[in-house]
């Protein structure tokens, strides 16, 4: 059974710029790719860098931002009263 | 400028229960909650803990399904054990023991809710008692007077003053980051938890599962995954420390997800995915770095969830009481100094938290060796407890022969089992009895007798009722 995840998360527009990477201090240890349970973290040529619809696939988990031991990751949380809207959690 | 005697940053269950006490204490109290209600942003941490009715009975006795739809008790719990191709190779289920000493936890083990009942729920208790509720509003920064913390800023530019915050804001806390308490955790004092929900019928839930209502699926090829059901549905995630994963979290939740035996139970549950969550579960040995000079963390801002099983709403509500009565004590001396904050740890460590803790490191250690390494021991520790409880009722030989047969090969686990149970069993048990581990066991001794003894049980015995005179 493969389960769509398309539908499964509710979200409220308007987050703002909640997740950015400082490429001159990422040290390419791929870790984001691992931990990102949507899949938000690429990298293409070497370089790692974000999906550019995160806002509105990423769960708010800030998981890359705390696997990040370079400290090349920077998440603050949405807007508040934007983002995810959890209702059965 | 809004001046207020406290501030608390979050307004989960922590948040709630430190701007009720306080409140009632006569604090002006502004507890802010990010979402546009309590529990809006929360996932997990969705099964109450009986000691929260022990501790906080005025309180919980107020929980009805009316107040929270979602309310299912859980009162047996089973454990699946699955093996390395993927079948449920056996299951314990379990009820509370005969042993257990008080009322609710005699009758369930856990109350499950949805978080996004819940919150608002025990948010109204603080609202009732005069704190004020500031919900869609994220705190961004703390205010500095004079290298003293006076207040936070939100991400509209408001302020809020006090001379006290309360961090309530969760795994990844601003209060925590911006006092310079902690940037980050390192990797071994967090995990990354995800989730399913799915939605069932509720009929089919008691039909199916009676009050059967927790699971946690011990697996070789996952970490150890749980399930949990509501009213109308349940949720099945899994989770681990930071560094651990080396594929992406859904590939292992997709892994429990689609055993065949699990398939079959969504299909008769007639069950059908409803939401995916995800987020950060501090799962630490000892809670570090909780207090400083103006600030407060409580709940897994502060680290407090169970270093075994990782309960976080107790805890949250345990060290938000005592962080209030604390912050009122610093209102009226007028002293928000770390020397003077510093009863907060006192406060806790005295509590059922600390004692927690007390065993913290034993616990954390065999958890993280046991159900979170799936690979390096549950493979082994799977069929070794199946050959153990499923070998023996077996009519494939006489039963004696059985036994032989089961312990000859329980004996074959040995060079994995030893040392696993030498490292993270022995120490846990002789830190539980407070006692120097020489003298319950010397490890020496053990490792000499249990080859030898284990050698003499498969021993074929002299036949009974032989002619022999």
């Amino acid at each position: 059974m493969k389960i769509e995840l398309e539908g499964l998360t509710k979200r409220i527009p308007g987050t703002g710029e909640f997740i950015s990477i400082n490429s001159l201090k990422c040290n390419n240890c791929d870790r984001c790719l691992f931990v990102c349970v949507m899949n938000l973290w690429r990298k293409k040529e070497g370089k790692i860098y974000l999906a550019e619809d995160y806002q509105s696939k990423c769960l708010e988990c800030a998981a890359c931002f705390q696997v990040c031991d370079a400290g090349a990751i920077m998440f603050k949380y949405p807007a508040g009263g934007t983002g995810i809207v959890i209702e059965k959690g | 400028m809004n001046t207020y005697d406290l501030i608390i940053v979050g307004a989960g269950p922590g948040g709630s229960v430190a701007a009720k006490i306080a409140a009632e204490k006569g604090l002006k109290t502004v507890f802010f909650e990010r979402g546009r209600k309590p529990g809006e942003k929360n996932s997990s941490g969705c099964g109450l803990g009986p000691r929260m009715f022990r501790d906080f009975p005025e309180m919980m006795k107020k929980l009805t399904p009316e107040k929270c739809h979602s309310m299912r008790a859980g009162v047996a719990a089973r454990n699946y054990f699955v093996n390395k191709d993927d079948i449920v190779a056996g299951y314990i289920m379990a009820r509370p023991t005969e042993s257990v000493s008080y009322e609710p936890a005699k009758s369930w083990i856990t109350m499950n809710v949805y978080r996004s009942e819940f919150d608002p729920w025990i948010a109204e208790f603080a609202t009732d008692a005069g704190a004020e509720l500031k919900t869609s509003t994220l705190i961004i920064d703390l205010l500095k007077e004079n290298g003293k913390v006076s207040g936070v800023i939100d991400d509209k530019g408001e302020k809020y003053k006090a001379p006290i915050v309360i961090g309530a804001d969760g795994a990844v806390s601003t209060v925590a980051q911006k006092s310079g308490l902690r940037s980050k955790w390192s990797q071994n004092q967090v995990t990354l938890t995800l989730q399913y929900d799915f939605q069932a019928p509720s009929e089919k839930i008691d039909d199916i599962m009676g009050d059967e209502t927790l699971a946690v699926w011990w697996g070789s090829n996952f970490p150890a995954s749980y399930q949990v059901f509501f009213n109308d549905g349940f949720h099945q995630g899994l989770g681990n420390w930071m560094t651990w994963w080396d594929k992406t979290p859904l590939f292992y939740l997709n892994r429990v997800v689609n055993l065949k035996y699990y398939q079959r139970l969504l299909k008769i549950l007639d069950a059908k995915p409803r939401e995916l969550q995800a987020h950060l579960l501090p799962w630490l040995d000892y809670p570090y770095n909780t207090y400083t000079d103006g600030i407060i963390l409580i709940g897994d801002a502060g680290g407090f969830p169970c270093p075994l099983e990782a309960e976080g709403i107790y805890p949250a509500m345990v060290t938000g009481k005592i962080a209030a009565e604390v912050a009122a004590e610093a209102v009226s001396s007028g002293d928000f100094s770390k020397e003077s904050l510093k009863k907060f740890d006192e406060g806790w460590k005295k509590t059922s938290i600390g004692e927690e803790f007390e065993a913290g490191a034993e616990l954390w250690n065999i958890w993280k060796a046991l159900p979170f390494s799936p690979k390096e021991t549950m493979s082994w520790f799977v069929p070794m407890i199946m050959e153990i409880l499923g070998g023996i009722f077996d009519w494939s030989q006489p039963h004696g022969k059985r036994v032989r047969q089961i312990i000859s090969h329980v004996k074959s686990y040995m060079p994995k089992a030893t040392p696993f149970i030498m490292k993270n069993v022995f120490p846990l048990v002789a830190k539980i009895f407070e006692d120097d581990l020489d003298k319950i066991m010397d490890p020496k001794k053990i490792m000499k007798v249990l080859p030898k003894l284990l050698d003499m049980l498969p021993q074929k015995k002299k036949r009974r009722g032989s002619q022999e005179k």
